[in-house]
């Protein structure tokens, strides 16, 4: 802690900056590598097709109706029948349980591939615990918020799930993915730590998660409530935006005791 | 009787025990919580009538006599092995005293856990013969499995770490910090945020909706369970001096 402040002093460069340098490094090397996004991504698309393929016999049966006399059945209807049947709250559910699996077989690598380069000694010794835990958790924000602007879409054309509201839909993707990124990095340096294999990070991880998903399927059904009423939208993506903070800042006091020796 | 005698003997390792392990004391409230808990088990099935809305007799009902002080000391024990944890990150201590911390919180945590698996348990009894299913999906029933899992991680963390002590100490006390964000959730936003739940939020402390002998078995319960859990960390805590002081021993 102490050589880590001092360095840093002598350069005269703030936490701030160490962080974005961290970042800038980080994203540099995914650039050329592309291990993290890949990772996340294959895994996604792979257990969103596996999904589809266990629900095939879910698909919503189209109701019968009489052609010609009241309103025949148009294309798009028959088209929209095809999809899962599941109503839009759970179809949201179904896409943050396969973003939490996938976070969670690709985000480990931030901090276990600088202990298997060896790189880890030479970041404690240069940077502060909080700045490296800054730059590791905007790395893996970003990664998360890449992989669900191209997955969501597609997901969506996949099971039909709407926008709803688009404005709260918006607000609980992004909260979401900023405690989905909180957590998963926290865990991500414990796991590392421990030189744990991707079986402990997912059993540290996922208990924490659980909650995460409840506060999100609770927010994910203000989304398709038609006007629902300001202060039940403030409640539930209050509820699930605070769980990422929350985490943020417990993680903030206690990375220093996971990162120095 | 048994020091004198082994002080005559003069063996160096009687003192030496005696000082570093705290005997056995204060038996009275030992002698007291049995008492309190006979009263509560003869309380719960004699005293207390059954309940109006609880099946067709009401006698379901007298399963919160056990099940309620188990699942509140459930979360209570998570707490306080998380304030065990907060003091040993957060304040300096030598190395013996530092590991004794970590001990007290790790036996939170997993007398914690084994209340946990009660509450558990009875409420699934309890569900299965008041709403006919032993799982209902309802939001403290999920709460107190993720509570369950928690702890099963938490000691999964410590079992994956026990070759390396001090390390395990660290790693353990931060996870049960991180983990404290998602059990208050647990306990005060998810039954208030999301809507549908079977269970009363808050009539413990509604003063009318308890009957009297509701009330003098109830918290007599809590008190027995509370001494219980007591007692047990005592004795946890105890066989983990002992251990220590074999180890130390063997070099």
């Amino acid at each position: 802690m102490t050589t880590a402040t001092n360095s840093a002093h002598e350069i005269g460069i703030s936490w701030w900056q160490q962080a974005l340098a961290l970042l800038a490094k980080d994203l540099k090397a995914e650039l050329r590598t592309k291990v993290a996004v890949s990772a996340v991504g294959v895994f996604t698309f792979a257990s969103l097709l596996l999904l589809g393929l266990a629900t095939a016999v879910l698909k919503e049966v189209p109701t019968v109706k009489i052609i010609g006399l009241i309103d025949p059945i148009t294309v798009a209807d028959v088209i929209n029948k095809m999809h899962p049947a599941w109503d839009a709250p759970s179809k949201m559910g179904m896409l943050w349980v396969l973003f939490c699996f996938a976070a969670f077989a690709g985000l480990a690598h931030s901090f276990v591939h600088e202990e298997e380069t060896g790189t880890v000694t030479a970041l404690r010794l240069s940077m502060s615990a909080e700045a490296v835990y800054t730059g590791k958790l905007l790395f893996n924000l970003i990664v998360l918020l890449v992989i669900m602007i191209t997955v969501t879409p597609i997901y969506m054309a996949m099971t039909g799930m709407s926008v709803g509201s688009l404005f709260v839909f918006l607000l609980v993707m992004v909260s979401g993915c900023i405690g989905l990124a909180a957590t998963a990095t926290i865990i991500g340096a414990l796991a590392a730590k421990a030189q744990g294999t991707g079986a402990l990070y997912g059993a540290l991880g996922l208990p924490l998660l659980l909650v995460f998903l409840m506060l999100l399927l609770n927010a994910a059904s203000t989304i398709y409530i038609v006007d629902a009423p300001t202060l039940r939208v403030a409640k539930d993506v209050g509820g699930l935006f605070s769980f990422g903070v929350l985490i943020i800042s417990m993680s903030v006091m206690l990375f220093h005791f996971i990162w120095e020796e | 009787m048994a020091t004198t005698e082994r002080r005559t003997e003069g063996t160096a390792a009687a003192t030496t025990r005696s000082t570093t392990v705290p005997a056995l004391q204060g038996a009275w409230w030992k002698w007291g919580m049995g008492l309190v808990m006979c009263f509560v088990i003869y309380g719960a099935f004699f005293i207390a009538g059954g309940a109006v809305g609880f099946g067709k007799t009401g006698d379901i009902a007298r399963i919160v006599f056990f099940h309620v002080p188990g699942a509140i000391l459930s979360s209570v024990c998570y707490f306080v092995g998380a304030c065990f944890a907060g003091v040993y990150l957060f304040k300096q201590f030598a190395p013996e005293k530092a590991a004794e911390i970590d001990a007290k919180s790790a036996i939170a945590m997993e007398l914690g856990f084994l209340f946990c698996i009660l509450a558990t348990i009875t409420g699934s009894i309890f569900a299965g013969m008041q709403w006919n299913s032993y799982w209902n999906w309802d939001p403290r029933e999920i709460s107190i499995v993720i509570m369950l899992l928690l702890y099963a991680s938490y000691l999964v963390l410590r079992a994956a770490l026990a070759a390396r002590p001090t390390q395990r100490a660290k790693l353990a006390a931060v996870y049960a910090l991180v983990a404290l964000v998602p059990a208050q959730y647990l306990i005060w936003a998810v039954p208030r945020l999301v809507a549908f739940t079977n269970h009363p939020i808050n009539v413990l402390f509604e003063q009318e909706r308890l009957s009297t002998t509701y009330k003098i078995v109830l918290y007599s319960s809590f008190l027995a369970f509370t001494m219980l859990y007591i007692w047990m960390s005592q004795l946890r805590f105890r066989v983990y001096k002992l251990r220590t002081h074999v180890e130390g021993k063997r070099g």
